[in-house]
């Protein structure tokens, strides 16, 4: 069908289409015109200063933040007592009695007798263990 | 090349002052940006075309700005043109990918609405039956927006084809440096596309 379509008629299809494309571009408003010469000139003042403009710099976040949450998340897992080891109630009590213990100063009080209970303990632990560890 | 041909080149180069580095990037920032402001608009409406969202074709095109003026802006000024439209024809297709993804999640969600390109009527409804009168009534703005349509419905890679050769004026070689294949495959979607434009545009026209 349209092989038959004369020579003229093929041409004046691009042709046509070339024309009004170009008219377009010629009657682009004002307003468009400017945001292009914006885009113009962030791209030129980026591309010399090597600094992304705001756009491609939301770019750029994207991928850093997850490393950065990612980075974050791996800290708090290893620095944390649940990168060691499970955590429990007892375990926390247990942290929370050393704590005590350290804390009072004055020497006084519970925490005390229980640290002194310690060292007679170890002191008879090694006097029993004593002649079985040298037999 | 002949034997001597990088010695004479050197000849020449030492002859005259070489640029110091700085005003090399000068010059060469200078005519860039004169590149730019000459295919900016052209780049912009093609892009329109392609993406009919006013606002994603300017992203598409500062993008392509970018990307060239930072990886690309020392390379030949010759070879600028199809680097730049090859940056932005990829811009285009990944909004489109994007646009298509969103698009498909939002079928899913409850109560989604109805993509607003879709909304928007068809222009080729508003054209008439073709008759033998009605190609010198229509106005350039309708036929523009036929073209437009038409454009749109054709493969990307026959659109891109007929855009770079027919409105950007690039010839096979360059064309096929700008979308990444042979000269023969830019001829054969070239080919298609008018014949497909000229089956759909030549009886209004």
């Amino acid at each position: 069908m349209s092989e038959r379509q004369p020579a003229e008629l093929r041409d004046s299809i691009e042709d046509r289409s070339r024309a009004l494309f170009h008219d377009s571009v010629d009657g682009l408003d004002f307003a468009m015109r400017s945001r292009l010469t914006q885009a113009r000139n962030a791209a030129m003042e980026a591309a010399s200063t090597g600094r992304p403009s705001w756009f491609s710099r939301i770019g750029i976040m994207k991928p850093a933040g997850v490393t950065a949450a990612a980075v974050l998340g791996a800290v708090l897992w290893l620095g944390s007592p649940l990168g060691h080891h499970p955590v429990t109630v007892v375990d926390g009590q247990t942290n929370l009695e050393d704590l005590d213990i350290v804390a009072s100063a004055d020497g006084s009080g519970d925490a005390m007798d229980m640290l002194q209970d310690d060292i007679e303990f170890y002191d008879w632990a090694e006097k029993t263990a004593g002649p079985a560890a040298s037999g | 090349m002949p034997p001597f041909d990088t010695l004479n080149r050197a000849w020449m180069v030492w002859d005259g002052p070489a640029p110091a580095p700085e005003e090399a990037v000068l010059e060469y920032t200078r005519e860039l940006e004169k590149f730019l402001s000459e295919i900016e608009r052209r780049a912009y409406r093609m892009a329109q075309i392609a993406l009919r969202d006013p606002d994603d074709a300017l992203d598409a095109v500062q993008d392509a700005m970018l990307k060239l003026a930072r990886n690309y802006a020392s390379r030949p000024s010759t070879e600028w043109r199809p680097l730049f439209y090859r940056i932005l024809e990829n811009g285009i297709r990944d909004l489109q990918r994007r646009r298509s993804v969103r698009k498909r999640f939002m079928t899913w969600m409850p109560g989604a609405k109805q993509d607003p390109d879709e909304e928007a009527q068809d222009p080729l409804d508003n054209v008439a039956d073709a008759a033998p009168a009605i190609p010198d009534v229509l106005m350039q703005g309708q036929a523009m927006q036929q073209l437009e349509v038409s454009l749109r419905a054709l493969p990307a890679r026959q659109r891109e084809a007929f855009m770079l050769r027919n409105f950007e004026g690039m010839d096979v070689a360059e064309t096929a440096a700008a979308m990444g294949c042979s000269q023969g495959s830019v001829k054969t979607h070239y080919s298609r596309a008018v014949h497909t434009l000229r089956e759909q545009l030549g009886e209004v026209w």
